[in-house]
C-alpha cells in the first residue's frame, strides 16, 4: 500500500514537472528564432523577411496552437522522442546523452570522493574533538571550501597546468588523440578529469564534513558508546561500528539532494575547465530559448533528482533497520 | 593479517590505475604540419560545417568555407578574385552574369565539378530558402542556365550591385550527385554532407566538446594547402592555451585585446591587428516620446562621451564609431564627412531646454514639459553593462536620469521587436558591407523612413560604382542626421600566432565573404604568392604593461557517437566495487 502511494507520488511529480518544462520556457520573452535570425550582440546581422520567418516557424512546429504543441510534446515523450534542438540542429536525446555522460562522470567521481573523504574526516574530527587534528581539519577544510569553485579552478589551472605543466587546462579529452587502446583513452579521460573533479571535491567537502562532525558529536554523547567503551572494545572499532553508522543517517539525505542539483549546477567548473556537460548545455538552451532542448534537459535533471531521492529512500531503510517494519 | 592483505590488493589495483594514467599519454604522431586554433568568441561549436548545418554566425560560415568553395572569393585587399569561376561577364542591364568555371576541379569524393552543380546549387538553395539561413538575397536569382560543362549564366530578377560579393562570393557550391536526393538539408549531416571542393576535408567533428579536425585536400585546384591538418578547439582561456602551446593561433577582440600585450615583442609569437567591422550602438525608439524627437536624440548624442567610452571600457582597443555605421577602414564606402556629435554638455542642455525640458525643482534632473522627472530605462546585455553604466553617468551630467536594465539576449531581442523600450545598447558586425544599411536600427524596427528605404533599394540596384557610392554616402548621412541609432565605437581585434607553425595570417579588408572580420580567410592556408600578407598593421592602442589573460567565455557542449573509454572507466569501477564487496563478505 505504502509503496503504491509512493509510486503514484513520483508519477504525479513527473507529470507536473513535464508541464512546467513545457510552459515555463514559453513564458520567457523572445523565441528560438532570435538565434537563427541573428540577435542583439551577435556578429552578423541577418535580416529575415516575414515570409521566411513564418516558414521557419512552421518548420519547427512553433506556429501550431499551444495545446497542439503540448500534445505533440507529451506524445513525443511517451515515444521516447525528445524532439529536435533548434540551436544545436541535432536530436535532443543525442545532445543530452553526449553531455550527460561527462556530467555523470564528473559529478559521480567527485560525489563519491567528497562523500567518503568528508565522512571520514568528519568522523575523525569529531572523535578527537577539541584536539589538534580536529581544529586543524576544521580550519583548513572550511577555509579551502569557502573559495568559490571557479576561483579555485582558475588557481589550479595556473598552478598545475601553466606553471607545473602537470595536468591539461581544458577539455575532457585530448582532442583527436587517436588512441591505440581503450586503456589509453580511459587514462586520458581520467587525466583530464583530475582538476575539475578535485575542484568540485574541495568546494563540496566542507558541508559533508561539518554535518558529519556534528552528527558524530551527537552520537558520541549517547549511552551505548559509553557501554561499548565499558566493554573494552577498541576505539577504532567503536568509532566505525557504533558511532559512524548511526551518524551517517542525515548525510544520506543531504547527498541525495546535492547530487540532483549538481547535475545542472556544475556550470562554473565546466566553464572554467571548458569541460563538456549539462550545465553549459542548459545555459545555452536558456540563452537561445531552445524549447526542445530546455524541455529535455529539465526532464533529465528532474529524473536524476527523483532517482537520487528514491535511492536515498532505499539506502535509508538499509541503514536504519527501525524503518523496515513500517 | 587478513585485513592487511585486502588493503594490499586494493593498493595494487589503484597503483596500476594511477600508473596507466600518467604513463598512457602517448606521443604525437610524425612530421605532419598541424595548426590548432581557437576563437575568442564563446564556444568552440559552430555547428556541423555543411552549408545547411553551421550556426548562422561568422565563425560557423568560416568553418564551412574550409570545405566548400564559391564562384568568387576575396583576397587580403578585399579585391574580388576568381575562384571556382576563372572569369565572368555582366550584361549591360546588370541582370545577366556569365561565369566561366575553372576546369579540372574535383569534389572531395573524386567526382568532377561541372556547370550542372552550379545550376543545381542555386535551384536547391532557392527551393530550401529557410534552410540556408546565412543570407537572404537569393530572391534576386531568377534562374541559372547551363551553356556548356564549364559555363553558366545566372539570370537575376533585378540588377543587384553587390552580386559578385554577396551571392557569387558567398553561396557555397554543393555537389548535385549528393544533395539531389536530400529533402531536408538541415537534418542531413554526416560524411557526405561535407563533401565540397574546398582546401580541407572534415575528418572529425565533436559537437559536445566543440572540436573540429580537417585534413588538407591534396588535390586542391588552387594548390596543396600549407598545413596537413587544421584543428579548431574550444578553450576556456585562449591566452593561456597559447602560452602552454595547446593552440597555435587565436584572436582577441575589444577590451580582451589587453591580453595581446603579453605576446607583443615576445619571441616565438607574432601579432597582427585588424578592424573587427563591428559596431556598438544606441538604438532609439523612434515611435515613443521623447526619443521619437530627432532633436532629443541629438541631445543624447552630445551628452555621450565616446572617447571616454573607448578609453575606459575598451582600454583604448577601439575607435569612436562612424555615425553612419560603415567602418572607416572600408574606404570604398565610408563617408568621412559626417557629424560626430563631439561631447558637449552645454549644447545637449541647450537642445533639451529648447524642447522645454528644464530642471525646475533644482534636483539635477530635468523635468518633462508636462512635469515629472526625465527618467527612463536603458536596456542592454550583460556584456555591455559597463558601457551602459558609463553612459548613465555621462547623461546624468546633462540632467537625464537613466536606469540601466541588464537582460539576456533573447529578452532584449523580444523587447526590440515589440518596440517596448526607449534606448537599447547593442552591437553587431557586418559593417563593411553596405547591405547593413538596410535597417540601421537592426534588430530594432521602430524607425521607419520611406525615403530612406527607397534610397537603399536604389543603391542596391545601381551598377555604376561611383553612382552607387554616392547613394551609400547619402544613406550614411541620413543615419548621422536623423540618428535612428547613435553609434558608439568600433573595437579592434588582434590575432596572436606562433610563426613557426604558420605565419600567413591576415585580416581580409572588408571581411571574408559578406564581411566576416575573422583572420581565417582560406587563402591564409593556401599561401599563394600574391596573397602573402603585407607587414602587420601597427597596433594603435597604447598597450598597458603587465600580463593580462582575459578570462574568456563559455564554450558550448553536446554529443558525438560512442566514447569507448567510458565503458572502461565504468567497468573498472564496477569491478572494483564487486571485488570490494566480495572481500568484505569473506572477512565476516
Amino acid at each position: 500500500m505504502h509503496r503504491i502511494t509512493k509510486i503514484t507520488g513520483y508519477v504525479a511529480i513527473i507529470l507536473v514537472v513535464l508541464s512546467f518544462n513545457f510552459f515555463l520556457p514559453r513564458l520567457m520573452p523572445g523565441d528560438p528564432l532570435s538565434f537563427l535570425t541573428g540577435a542583439p550582440g551577435m556578429d552578423m546581422p541577418i535580416v529575415l523577411d516575414e515570409e521566411t520567418r513564418a516558414k521557419l516557424l512552421t518548420y519547427y512546429g512553433l506556429d501550431k496552437p499551444l495545446s497542439q504543441q503540448f500534445y505533440d510534446y507529451m506524445l513525443g515523450i511517451l515515444h521516447g522522442d525528445l524532439g529536435w534542438s533548434i540551436y544545436h540542429n541535432a536530436p535532443v536525446s543525442d545532445i543530452l546523452i553526449g553531455a550527460l555522460k561527462w556530467t555523470l562522470l564528473l559529478v559521480g567521481t567527485s560525489t563519491a570522493l567528497y562523500m567518503v573523504l568528508g565522512i571520514l574526516l568528519g568522523a575523525i574530527s569529531a572523535w578527537n574533538r577539541g584536539g589538534k587534528s580536529d581544529v586543524g581539519l576544521l580550519v583548513s577544510l572550511l577555509s579551502i571550501g569557502s573559495f568559490p569553485p571557479f576561483f579555485l579552478g582558475m588557481l589550479f589551472i595556473i598552478l598545475f597546468s601553466v606553471k607545473l605543466n602537470l595536468f591539461p587546462a581544458f577539455g575532457a579529452q585530448t582532442p583527436f588523440m587517436g588512441y591505440s587502446s581503450l586503456l589509453e583513452e580511459a587514462s586520458d579521460i581520467l587525466y583530464h578529469l583530475f582538476l575539475p573533479a578535485t575542484t568540485l571535491v574541495i568546494s563540496h567537502i566542507g558541508g559533508v564534513y561539518l554535518l558529519m562532525r556534528n552528527s558524530m558529536l551527537n552520537v558520541i554523547g549517547e549511552d551505548y558508546i559509553l557501554t561499548a567503551r565499558a566493554k573494552g572494545m577498541a576505539e577504532w572499532y567503536i568509532m566505525r561500528k557504533h558511532a559512524m553508522k548511526n551518524a551517517l543517517l542525515p548525510i544520506t539525505t543531504m547527498i541525495a539532494l546535492r547530487t540532483g542539483f549538481m547535475i545542472g549546477g556544475t556550470i562554473l567548473v565546466e566553464t572554467v575547465f571548458a569541460y563538456p556537460g549539462v550545465g553549459r548545455l542548459l545555459f545555452d538552451a536558456v540563452t537561445y530559448r531552445d524549447y526542445p532542448l530546455l524541455q529535455g534537459a529539465f526532464l533529465i535533471i528532474t529524473l536524476v533528482i527523483i532517482a537520487a531521492n528514491f535511492v536515498a529512500d532505499m539506502v535509508y531503510v538499509q541503514l536504519d533497520p527501525r524503518l523496515r517494519h513500517d | 593479517m587478513k585485513k592487511g592483505k585486502n588493503v594490499d590488493v586494493l593498493t595494487l589495483v589503484i597503483l596500476i590505475l594511477v600508473c596507466s594514467v600518467f604513463g598512457g599519454i602517448a606521443a604525437v604522431a610524425a612530421d605532419e604540419k598541424v595548426v590548432k586554433f581557437a576563437g575568442d568568441l564563446p564556444g568552440g561549436d559552430w555547428g556541423y560545417p555543411s552549408p545547411f548545418g553551421f550556426y548562422p554566425r561568422g565563425p560557423g560560415y568560416i568553418r564551412m568555407s574550409f570545405g566548400f568553395d564559391t564562384l568568387t572569393w576575396k583576397d587580403q585587399n578585399g579585391t574580388v578574385i576568381p575562384w571556382l569561376a576563372d572569369s565572368w561577364e555582366m550584361s549591360d542591364d546588370g541582370k545577366t552574369w556569365t561565369f566561366h568555371l575553372h576546369e579540372g576541379v574535383k569534389w572531395h569524393d573524386g567526382e568532377p565539378f561541372t556547370a550542372k552543380d552550379v545550376q543545381f546549387t542555386f535551384d536547391y538553395i532557392k527551393k530550401h530558402k529557410t534552410s540556408f539561413k546565412w543570407f537572404q538575397t537569393l530572391g534576386y536569382i531568377d534562374h541559372v542556365d547551363i551553356v556548356d560543362d564549364h559555363t553558366v549564366v545566372i539570370h537575376l530578377t533585378e540588377p543587384f550591385a553587390p552580386f559578385l560579393v554577396d551571392i557569387a562570393g558567398n553561396v557555397p557550391i554543393i555537389p548535385e550527385h549528393i544533395w539531389k536526393d536530400v529533402s531536408d538539408p538541415v537534418k542531413f549531416v554526416g560524411d557526405k554532407a561535407v563533401i565540397g571542393t574546398g582546401p580541407f576535408k572534415l575528418l572529425k567533428y565533436n559537437k559536445e566538446q566543440g572540436y573540429y579536425e580537417w585534413e588538407a585536400n591534396e588535390e586542391y585546384f588552387k594548390g596543396k594547402p600549407l598545413v596537413d591538418k587544421l584543428i579548431s578547439l574550444s578553450v576556456n582561456d585562449p591566452a593561456l592555451a597559447l602560452t602552454t602551446g595547446d593552440i597555435d593561433e587565436t584572436s582577441f577582440w575589444g577590451r580582451r585585446a589587453k591580453a595581446v600585450s603579453a605576446f607583443e615583442n615576445k619571441s616565438g609569437f607574432g601579432t597582427r591587428w585588424g578592424p573587427s567591422y563591428w559596431v556598438l550602438k544606441v538604438i532609439f525608439n523612434c515611435e515613443r516620446y521623447p526619443t521619437n524627437l530627432t532633436a532629443f536624440r541629438k541631445a543624447i548624442a552630445y551628452g555621450i562621451n565616446r572617447t571616454e567610452l573607448v578609453e575606459l571600457v575598451v582600454h583604448g582597443y577601439g575607435i569612436p564609431a562612424n555615425t553612419g555605421l560603415i567602418h572607416p577602414d572600408v574606404t570604398e564606402w565610408y563617408n568621412p564627412d559626417l557629424p560626430d556629435y563631439e561631447h558637449n554638455v552645454t549644447k545637449a542642455i541647450e537642445i533639451l531646454n529648447a524642447l522645454n525640458f528644464t530642471d525646475t525643482d533644482g534636483d539635477g534632473i530635468m523635468e518633462y514639459p508636462e512635469g515629472g522627472d526625465l527618467e527612463f530605462n536603458l536596456i542592454t546585455l550583460d556584456k555591455f553593462s559597463r558601457e551602459a553604466e558609463l553612459i548613465k553617468s555621462q547623461l546624468a551630467a546633462v540632467g537625464i536620469k537613466i536606469n540601466v536594465k541588464v537582460m539576456d539576449m533573447s529578452t532584449v531581442d523580444g523587447i526590440l521587436k515589440e518596440g517596448n523600450f526607449f534606448m537599447v545598447i547593442s552591437g553587431h558586425g557586418g559593417i563593411a558591407n553596405p547591405n547593413i544599411l538596410e535597417k540601421p536600427d537592426w534588430p530594432g524596427g521602430t524607425c521607419k523612413n520611406e525615403t530612406y528605404t527607397a534610397l537603399f533599394k536604389e543603391q542596391r540596384e545601381t551598377m555604376d560604382y561611383k553612382a552607387r557610392k554616392e547613394l551609400v554616402f547619402k544613406l550614411q548621412e541620413s543615419i548621422a542626421e536623423n540618428l535612428p541609432v547613435y553609434t558608439l565605437y568600433h573595437p579592434k581585434m588582434c590575432c596572436v600566432y606562433r610563426p613557426e607553425k604558420l605565419d600567413t595570417w591576415f585580416f581580409t579588408k572588408g571581411g571574408v565573404g559578406i564581411g566576416i572580420p575573422i583572420e581565417m580567410n582560406k587563402l591564409v592556408f593556401i599561401g599563394e604568392e600574391e596573397v602573402r600578407p603585407a607587414p602587420s598593421l601597427a597596433p594603435a592602442a597604447s598597450a598597458s604593461p603587465g600580463t593580462t589573460s582575459a578570462p574568456t567565455p563559455i564554450p558550448t557542449p553536446t554529443p558525438e557517437p560512442e566514447q569507448p573509454g567510458f565503458d572502461v572507466i565504468f567497468a573498472i569501477t564496477g569491478l572494483l566495487a564487486v571485488a570490494y564487496l566480495v572481500l568484505r563478505r569473506k572477512n565476516r
